[in-house]
């Protein structure tokens, strides 16, 4: 083999090697090549994955938004089906209790009282439910009123007396003297003073429980101040944490032992907060627990909602208020104001004689001492003028001649210092001049008819019924009745058209309207009741034993007018009763 | 086998004895290839034991010496090639126990159909060190070599004892390396 041959062959393999070489560059890049298109395409179906996912997400948020939508309406409508039964099984039982001792025997009281007992304990624990899945649901309202603190302490202390005699404890309410009134949610601020005296009453037993309330003004700051301490059997530190959370009591055993949903505080809690406020907690093991709350005095968060209704309602009636004395003239006109009352003015008794002649009151409120003519010669002008004399007059004064007022022809009598509803519940008694004493019932539940007629009958009054909201229309066409308690809802024509109804209709215009309703009201349907001037109160609503009571209560009052030849109307400060 | 292992085999004949030799021994082998070989090829591996077996009939030297011979050229040629893969490395045993859990997991990132050797490595006995050499392959001859190389590139005199693991095959031994100065 030559040289030449050798290196020609060397040569070719080079050659050969190089060409195999870039074969394999070329298959490499190809490769490369492919392997981007692929990861490529591959970040491009993330990309659609991830939107994919994205809308699967949404999808399942909207899902989820409408379970708790759904959710909501089902406790509410549950609630609803609940209390109608509860309505009967506490109503029948108090019913009974009720009978003479000839027709239900001493040994079945006992039972009886179980009964209902059991009956109240569930329906607060239904109310408790349905008001934390409405705070849950952001859907718990804040209604804000003028209200007066101390009056509402007083109430709330006559309420849980029984609940302090149980277990043998007494109750000791100090109020600071510059509480006065405040503007916040007066429903909310007595079921946190409820729940917290509740549980002192429950944790202690032949102890001692406080409550102590003062005006807190610091600087701008002006806030209400409520402890609530108790001798109880107190809390552990680590009973302590989680206390105002849901469904947790100190411990198991506190359920087993003093009963209760542990929602309590945790409900007391989302109510402190809302208007604007907080609670605390200092508690002892054996020594007993204090609570302490402050909210603002002046609630700032929702706007005036009361205030608003009351503008927008239709005119209770005109109040003449003659009355030289600004102060106690202002606090007056304010509550009137806010009742729906038009008040007009007069400093003077030449004044107001003017005014009750150019206006036509409803009412005269007089106070006997004024600047020119004293109270007894203008009343006594009233009383002798033919087109005043039918105008009831509610005498207001220092002077304790309550006989010379009656004798020359007031309606009602008050002294000094005036409590506002006190006067207002007068009004509701002297506005209207004739009635007959009859009631009509629209409402589809029998039970509830049946409970309410046997209260009704038992009274003294004569009752209609009607089964649906188109029964009692035809009822009423037939003849105005003195009151009418109306359900909300009802098959077919339901209690707002009965209402609406009602209020169109100029002869049926001042017939005085008992809401009786187990449903939860919206925020727009109250306002709507308040519109037409219908004052449900919002926790009324909730308790049909409550509303029960409320028409008996108003029913007596309606009575004790009934008798003095006077017209019924409703008790304003009664839970749920309307006008 | 890797195309690098035959350009390397050809360029350490022509090298350390003459191009006419690694022609003669191509034309001798009467290879499938024709031997023409790229380093980024693969090739079948019997090519290299027939290209062996040549040289050793042209040179005289056992087929084994000369696989050991090409083991310790090739150590060099690698160090000179790759330069990355003896980045931080101060020893010998440093290298050899990452063949396996390094230099080969970045080759079958490039190649990934490379079917390459396992090396065993157990430092458990101080200043000693076990490798073990497993391959589908009869080599164990080219990996005493390379390991010889290696011990050369970090200039650490050592003995090595080996241990045939297969019957005479050469596609499994062992390797137990004493370091002769200090320990391993």
């Amino acid at each position: 083999v030559s040289d030449t041959q050798q290196l020609a062959r060397r040569l070719e393999r080079e050659k050969q090697a190089r060409k195999a070489a870039e074969a394999i560059a070329e298959e490499k890049t190809r490769e490369i090549y492919d392997a981007n298109v692929r990861l490529q395409h591959l970040n491009s179906r993330l990309e659609e994955l991830v939107r994919q996912r994205t809308m699967e997400l949404a999808a399942a948020r909207d899902e989820a938004v409408r379970a708790n939508q759904a959710k909501s309406d089902f406790l509410a409508s549950m609630s609803h089906e609940l209390r109608t039964p509860l309505n009967a099984i506490i109503g029948y039982s108090e019913m009974l209790l009720e009978e003479p001792e000839d027709r239900v025997r001493p040994e079945v009281r006992p039972d009886l009282d179980n009964i209902r007992s059991a009956g109240k304990h569930l329906l607060g624990l239904i109310n408790e439910i349905l008001d934390l899945s409405k705070i849950e649901a952001g859907k718990m309202d804040i209604f804000l009123e003028v209200f007066d603190m101390v009056a509402l302490l007083g109430e709330v202390r006559a309420t849980v007396q029984p609940l302090m005699a149980n277990n043998g404890n007494t109750l000791e309410v100090r109020c600071g003297s510059d509480l006065a009134t405040l503007r916040s949610d007066q429903t909310k601020v007595r079921q946190i003073l409820l729940n917290l005296l509740s549980n002192a009453a429950k944790f202690t037993t032949e102890g001692r429980v406080t409550v102590e309330a003062r005006r807190l003004m610091e600087g701008a700051s002006d806030q209400v101040e409520l402890k609530v301490s108790d001798s109880g059997i107190g809390m552990t530190p680590e009973q302590l944490t989680g206390l105002f959370q849901p469904f947790s009591q100190a411990d198991a055993s506190t359920t087993r032992n003093y009963g209760g949903t542990g929602l309590g505080l945790a409900i007391t809690q989302h109510f402190c907060r809302m208007l604007g406020g907080d609670i605390g907690v200092e508690s002892e093991v054996g020594k007993g627990s204090t609570f302490t709350i402050r909210v603002p005095a002046i609630c700032p968060s929702a706007p005036p909602r009361r205030a608003e209704a009351v503008a927008q309602r239709t005119v209770t009636g005109t109040v003449l208020l003659v009355d030289d004395e600004r102060v106690a003239g202002n606090v007056l006109g304010r509550a009137l104001t806010q009742e729906g009352y038009r008040v007009v003015r007069a400093a003077g008794g030449e004044e107001g004689l003017r005014h009750a002649r150019e206006d036509k009151p409803d009412a005269i409120i007089l106070d006997v001492i004024t600047p020119d003519l004293d109270g007894w010669s203008i009343l006594r002008s009233l009383k002798t003028d033919p087109q005043l004399s039918e105008i009831p007059v509610i005498l207001v004064t220092l002077m304790g001649d309550r006989d010379m007022g009656f004798a020359l022809g007031a309606a009602e009598y008050l002294t000094k210092p005036i409590n506002p509803k006190e006067l207002i519940r007068l009004l509701a008694r002297v506005q209207r001049r004739e009635i007959a004493p009859d009631v009509l019932i629209v409402d589809d539940d029998q039970t509830t008819r049946d409970v309410l007629r046997r209260m009704l009958i038992k009274e003294g009054w004569t009752v209609r019924e009607a089964a649906n909201g188109t029964e009692g229309l035809e009822q009423l066409a037939r003849a105005v009745p003195a009151v009418m308690v109306l359900d909300l809802m009802m098959p077919g024509v339901d209690g707002f058209e009965v209402l609406r109804a009602v209020r169109q209709d100029p002869s049926w215009r001042d017939l005085p309207v008992v809401i009786v309703t187990s449903k939860d009201l919206s925020k727009e349907e109250l306002e709507w009741l308040r519109g037409n001037a219908i004052d449900v109160f919002q926790k009324g609503a909730y308790s049909r034993a409550e509303l029960i009571s409320a028409v008996r209560a108003m029913v007596e009052s309606a009575r004790t007018a009934c008798s003095s030849r006077l017209s019924p109307a409703c008790l304003r400060e009664t839970p749920a009763c309307s006008r | 086998m890797k195309g690098i292992v035959f350009t390397e085999f050809l360029e350490m004949v022509e090298q350390k004895f003459s191009p006419d030799l690694a022609d003669r021994i191509i034309d001798a082998a009467e290879l499938p290839s024709g031997g023409v070989y790229t380093a980024v090829g693969t090739y079948d591996h019997h090519e290299m034991v027939k290209l062996v077996s040549c040289l050793s009939l042209e040179t005289g030297t056992d087929g084994d010496e000369l696989l050991r011979l090409f083991g310790a050229y090739m150590f060099e040629r690698f160090y000179v090639l790759f330069p990355k893969y003896f980045e931080g490395i101060q020893s010998a045993s440093e290298f050899l126990e990452k063949i396996d859990d390094y230099i080969h997991v970045e080759v079958r990132k490039l190649y990934p159909e490379a079917e390459l050797p396992s090396f065993g490595c157990d430092t458990s006995q101080p200043g000693r060190l076990c490798l073990t050499y497993r391959s589908t392959r009869p080599f164990a001859s080219l990996a005493d070599g390379l390991i010889r190389g290696c011990l050369a590139h970090f200039r650490e005199p050592a003995d090595i004892v080996i241990e045939d693991l297969s019957g005479g095959a050469g596609t499994a031994a062992q390797f137990f390396i004493t370091r002769r100065d200090t320990p391993l």
